[in-house]
């Protein structure tokens, strides 16, 4: 035996370091320099994995089960191998979300569920607590076995009314206190807990295969030696280093290394250290490979020192739990011992420090907080309360764990509480894993799946459990509850010849799993949950930047919010807080935080309350405080339709901008259009009014042109001048947007008048701009959502503005086309009309030739020639040219033939028929504003005489053949239209034979060439006395090839008419 | 070192088969072809099995991290929306 004040100094001056170190940690941490942030601390403070039960029961379990014990460790190092995608999701989930428990986490994915978060932290007590026990055990036992003396034959003489467990207990929750409640927020770093605890799993390493050297190289030569002794001395218990034997089947292999795979990822503790005091994503790489090569390493000796006890004890098991510390003790090392001592200290020590901070917080969080949360009545400062409580929750769970050990600790092996433990720990592993990956889980059915996978962890391992220790009577086990065969806890509804693991975890896990699926299968996640599953699915996932489509109405201000906070984890921690919040942030003139921001502040305050108090709690907080101020979180979601955020939102934001756009190119008329876009722009957005005002350039002011929803007769349908009185003529003349998201800071006075009285409450204007002119204004009013227009609708709401632009323009368009088409079609019809009045015939008139032709320009007509042959067979000509090129002066073409023709039976002089003509369409002609220039000329075949008389008209050209000389038929007269009295003058002269008289319309002598040059009367002239000779015919087609020619196009800009009377020679 | 964004999902596939395996070779039917009485350097063959293959695929693991960048010493790959 060691002496007690040995064994009892060296255990406080152990603690005394442990303390020390601690506390160096946290002060290094203070001045920035963590201890904790780094890939070897981090990797040892996992190895808290490995408690008492690898240290001590490893070694037990190896002596009498075999090597099945390596499936606690094989486990953890393929879940290690998986951790690169498995654990650093966990990890960036939980820092994200600020989740600081494996309770916070299932809460947090199930839509911040409290009933989850109360039923995992529950469950995770129950399940938790025996393992306390089982630490404080071995440390007691160990204790023991030092300051026994070595007569005393068997550990079962061991006593446990020493109150060496009680005291470690205190210790250790004084510890977890000091160094893992100094402060409420449970997702800022423990440092000293960590360090502390890597220290000892760094010092329970060295012990263990100090002790294993020493076993396997000092009390015998090697592995190869104890294999050879165990051989020869115990041949029967061959099967300890065998698979598929009685004792481990290969399913219980399987069941064992499955368990494990679970356990090290959702154990509380392991959780904690994994997750919540993961300083880098990158130190899971590290820890990837030194994990596995930590277990590795405390599992290698520990099959030899099993033989080796099982050898220097003569095959006496009973005590092999504490082979490990006895065979050096009792072969006479007890330095040594006491290293191995130490060593099993800090594998308890460890375990119970994490476990019950883990714990504590989520007893805290998750337990008591409902509960105060339910009496609270708001004006209280809870932080102090609140970190006592949760101090008083760690020494709680330690004294449980103590009352545990004391009530039937004794009587179950060190490896099977901690079994029983880790099956309990992977019930919860469904709803965790299943979380992260499949959006399909629910809260209904994470909740039956963790209750009946509880249900049956307690029927088929704690029952037994119970059985064993003498609780319960055997016939349990035999004939099952109510004596039903079927219900036997080891033989559940017939399972028999399966260890009691493997059917446990085949049970435990069939009805989880089960109802988890099928549970969630059949019910549909809730609104509140939907916005999580993103969060833990697609955490990897680029995720647009949320912008906040949320206010908050009555929004409390940023003091108000940092005074919630302090309430319930201090002033201190509040301010730091809300200062590293506000450090990078946006303040207004005001001092505030824009009324977009402040959602993100509540957010804020959400997570880091739920940092200290939980997730679950910290909403029931968030909107207890929000609900007594009367304020809330208005959905914008729901007044904005399904426009909010990220992807799908922006589809729908674009779906919106399509609809409009496809209204704008529908080509309906443009009333339909806006009124269109309108009620798109209402269903989708649920604005009380919206309305279209476009600028009557006449009035200069702001008519309505469209307008829906409510009926508001001074938003809805008044005018608005152009000034800036209003906002409406604001956004117009400044052509900027003007955006008003709450009517009640509103400063012009009329405004703020009429939508108090209106109740509008917030308002909008863009302008409606064409080619960047604004020429109207697209209005939205609100009544029932303030801070609607956020920066990204306010965008949306522009694009609008320009569709309405669009629309405007595009239907400007149309109308010009329609104009055009149908002055298209006018021209038509007048030259239809002109081409009738053309004659179609020429009259035969003896001793003359004559041939006339009118050549129409593109569209144009408006020239006309008649041939008029009159009873007493003189023979009238008529040449006109009307100025416009339109049905009109086609009609009053078509109304002068008429006319025409009608005075040429009363044989009425050109000089008549001028001024008749005159004084008969003054009116018409004044009023169509047109023009007409008329030529007529009579023939009198008999005497040759012409006369002739003129309005306005081009003078004629006569070609004496005689004289080979050009004279113009000059003879004054006003062009018709313009006066309506005129005196016509009326000349006549004597044709002879062989004589060219040519009519003809501007078209010939203005046709002009590239330079500009006109054809001119001279050329037309020349042309006539070097050519006519020719056939009247011969001359006219002569006369166009030259003019043609000297133009150099095809056709002629002007109509073009000419008439040829040739008087024949008689040659 | 940073891992090119396009390897990464295949760093991802070979956790997993790495994961995949390891499952394998740890259980029947696999473990069943090491169940031997049989004594190779004095040590159980199943137990050295255990003891070699473990460290094994550590050393395995390790070397792989290494030859991705994972080791603490450089750096992790970006995570995918970070190079998205």
């Amino acid at each position: 035996m060691i002496p007690f004040g040995i064994v009892a100094s060296l255990s406080l001056f152990y603690f005394g370091m442990l303390f020390a170190v601690a506390y160096y940690a946290d002060q290094r941490s203070k001045t920035g320099r963590s201890l904790i942030d780094n890939a070897n601390v981090y990797s040892f403070s996992l190895a808290v994995f490995c408690t008492s039960w690898t240290f001590y029961g490893s070694v037990g379990r190896a002596a009498t089960s075999g090597i099945d014990f390596l499936t606690i460790y094989l486990g953890p190092t393929l879940m290690a191998f998986a951790w690169w995608f498995l654990l650093r999701r966990m990890v960036r989930i939980s820092k994200e979300q600020n989740i600081a428990s494996i309770a916070d986490f299932v809460s947090s994915r199930y839509g911040k569920s409290a009933v989850l978060g109360a039923i995992v932290t529950l469950f995770a007590v129950i399940g938790i607590m025996p393992y306390i026990a089982l630490q404080l055990k071995a440390v007691s036992h160990t204790f023991q076995l030092l300051t026994l003396p070595s007569e005393t034959p068997h550990l079962v003489a061991l006593t446990h009314s020493d109150n060496t467990a009680l005291v470690v207990a205190l210790l250790l929750g004084l510890f977890g206190v000091l160094f893992g409640a100094r402060h409420l927020d449970a997702t800022e770093h423990h440092e000293g807990l960590v360090a502390a605890v890597a220290l000892e799993s760094l010092l329970k390493l060295v012990a263990f295969v100090t002790v294993g050297i020493f076993v396997t190289y000092g009390l015998f030569d090697g592995f190869a030696d104890i294999f050879a002794q165990f051989r020869e001395r115990f041949p029967e218990r061959q099967h300890l280093l065998m698979l598929g034997t009685e004792q481990i089947s290969y399913p219980r292999w399987f069941s064992l290394t499955f368990m494990s795979m679970m356990a090290v990822m959702v154990l509380p503790r392991q959780f904690h250290i994994m997750v919540v005091e993961n300083c880098r994503e990158e130190h899971i790489g590290e820890a990837m490979w030194r994990f596995p090569a930590y277990l590795f390493l405390i599992n290698l000796f520990v099959i030899p020192i099993a033989l080796a006890g099982i050898l220097l004890y003569n095959g006496d098991t009973a005590a092999a739990d504490f082979y490990v510390l006895n065979l050096p003790l009792e072969t006479g090392h007890p330095w040594l011992a006491l290293l191995v001592f130490i060593g099993g200290f800090s594998a308890s020590a460890g375990m119970v420090m994490v476990e019950s901070v883990a714990l504590s917080t989520m007893i805290l969080n998750h337990l008591l907080m409902p509960v105060i949360l339910k009496f609270y009545s708001g004006a209280r400062n809870l932080s102090g309360l609140l970190i006592n409580l949760k101090r008083i929750a760690i020494i709680v769970v330690i004294l449980l764990g103590y009352l545990y050990y004391r009530l039937l600790g004794e009587t179950a092996a060190l490896v099977n509480i901690g079994l029983i433990s880790f099956l309990a720990a992977t019930q919860f592993a469904p709803a965790i894993i299943g979380g992260m990956y499949w959006r399909g889980a629910t809260r209904r059915g994470a909740t039956t799946g963790l209750v009946l996978g509880f249900v049956m962890w307690f029927y088929t391992l704690v029952i037994p459990a119970f059985v064993d220790s003498g609780w319960l009577s055997r016939a349990i086990l035999d004939d099952g509850l109510f004596n039903l065969a079927l219900l036997r806890p080891t033989a559940l509804f017939g399972l028999v010849d399966f260890d009691i693991w493997s059917h446990a975890l085949f049970w435990t896990l069939f009805v989880n799993v089960g109802s988890f699926l099928a549970i969630s299968l059949l019910t549909s996640p809730q609104p509140v949950e939907m916005e999580q599953i993103g969060k833990f699915v697609d955490v990897f996932k680029t995720r647009a930047e949320t912008p906040q489509l949320r206010r908050i109405t009555k929004a409390p201000s940023v003091i108000e919010f940092v005074e919630l906070m302090a309430k319930f984890i201090g002033e201190k921690q509040a301010h730091a807080a809300i200062s590293e919040y506000l450090g990078h942030r946006e303040i207004d003139e005001k001092g505030s935080l824009s009324e977009q921001e402040l959602p993100q502040l509540k957010r804020f305050t959400e997570l880091t309350l739920a940092g200290s108090v939980g997730i679950a709690p910290a909403r029931i907080i968030i909107d207890n405080y929000l609900a007594a101020r009367g304020s809330h979180m208005e959905d914008v979601f729901d007044v904005l339709g399904s426009v909010n955020i990220s992807r799908t939102a922006t589809r729908e934001q674009l779906g919106v901008l399509y609809e409009a756009a496809r209204v704008v190119s529908s080509g309906a008329p443009l009333q339909t259009m806006l009124d269109e876009i309108l009620k798109i722009f209402i269903d989708q957005f649920r604005f009380d009014l919206c309305v279209i005002r476009i600028l009557d350039p006449d009035r200069q002011v702001l008519s309505v042109r469209s307008q829906r929803g409510m009926s508001s007769p001074h938003f809805g349908s008044s005018e608005r001048e152009l000034n800036m009185d209003t906002f409406i003529g604001e956004a117009f003349l400044s052509n900027q947007m003007v955006v008003v998201n709450d009517c009640d800071t509103i400063t012009k006075p009329a405004t703020a008048e009429i939508t108090r009285r209106e109740g509008i409450v917030s308002l909008a204007h863009a302008p409606i701009t064409l080619e960047g002119q604004p020429i109207g204004v697209l209005s939205a009013f609100s009544r029932t959502s303030k801070g609607i227009f956020t920066d990204e609708f306010v965008e949306l709401f522009g694009s609008l503005a320009n569709q309405i632009g669009v629309a405007w323009r595009n239907s400007q368009q149309t109308e010009r086309l329609i104009a055009a088409r149908e002055q298209q079609r006018e021209l038509e019809i007048a030259k239809n009309i002109q081409l009738s009045l053309l004659p179609t015939t020429i009259p035969e008139v003896p001793g003359i030739g004559l041939a006339g032709v009118c050549l129409p320009a593109k569209d144009v007509g408006g020239d006309y020639y008649d041939f008029l042959l009159q009873p007493d067979g003189d023979l009238g000509l008529v040449i006109a040219d009307v100025s416009g090129h339109n049905v009109g002066a086609a009609l009053i073409m078509a109304e002068t033939r008429t006319m025409i023709r009608a005075r040429c039976d009363q044989s009425m002089t050109p000089q008549k028929t001028l001024a008749e003509l005159n004084h008969f369409f003054y009116e018409d002609l004044t009023r169509a504003e047109l023009f007409v220039t008329l030529f007529v000329l009579e023939y009198q075949p008999a005497s040759g005489r012409i006369i002739y008389a003129s309005a306005g008209h081009p003078p004629p050209l006569l070609w004496r053949i005689q004289s080979d000389s050009c004279e113009r038929l000059d003879v004054e007269g006003l062009i018709l239209g313009v006066r309506r009295e005129f005196p016509y003058e009326q000349q006549e002269r004597t044709l002879s034979p062989g004589d060219v008289l040519l009519l003809y319309t501007d078209g010939i002598t203005e046709a002009a060439n590239g330079t500009g040059e006109m054809f001119g009367e001279e050329r037309l002239a020349e042309l006539i006395r070097a050519s006519g000779r020719l056939s009247p015919q011969a001359l006219i087609d002569l006369i166009f090839l030259q003019v043609r020619l000297f133009t150099g196009t095809q056709s002629f800009d002007d109509d073009v008419s000419l008439v040829v009377l040739q008087i024949n020679s008689g040659e | 070192m940073n891992l090119p964004a396009k390897t990464y999902p295949r760093l991802r596939e070979a956790w997993g088969i790495f994961f995949f395996l390891g499952l394998v070779m740890l259980n029947y039917p696999f473990l069943h072809i090491f169940n031997k009485d049989v004594q190779i350097f004095g040590t159980p063959l199943l137990v050295l099995y255990l003891l070699v293959g473990w460290p094994l695929s550590i050393g395995i693991v390790y070397l792989f991290s290494l030859l991705h960048g994972i080791d603490g010493g450089s750096q992790p790959p970006a995570p995918p929306q970070d190079q998205a």
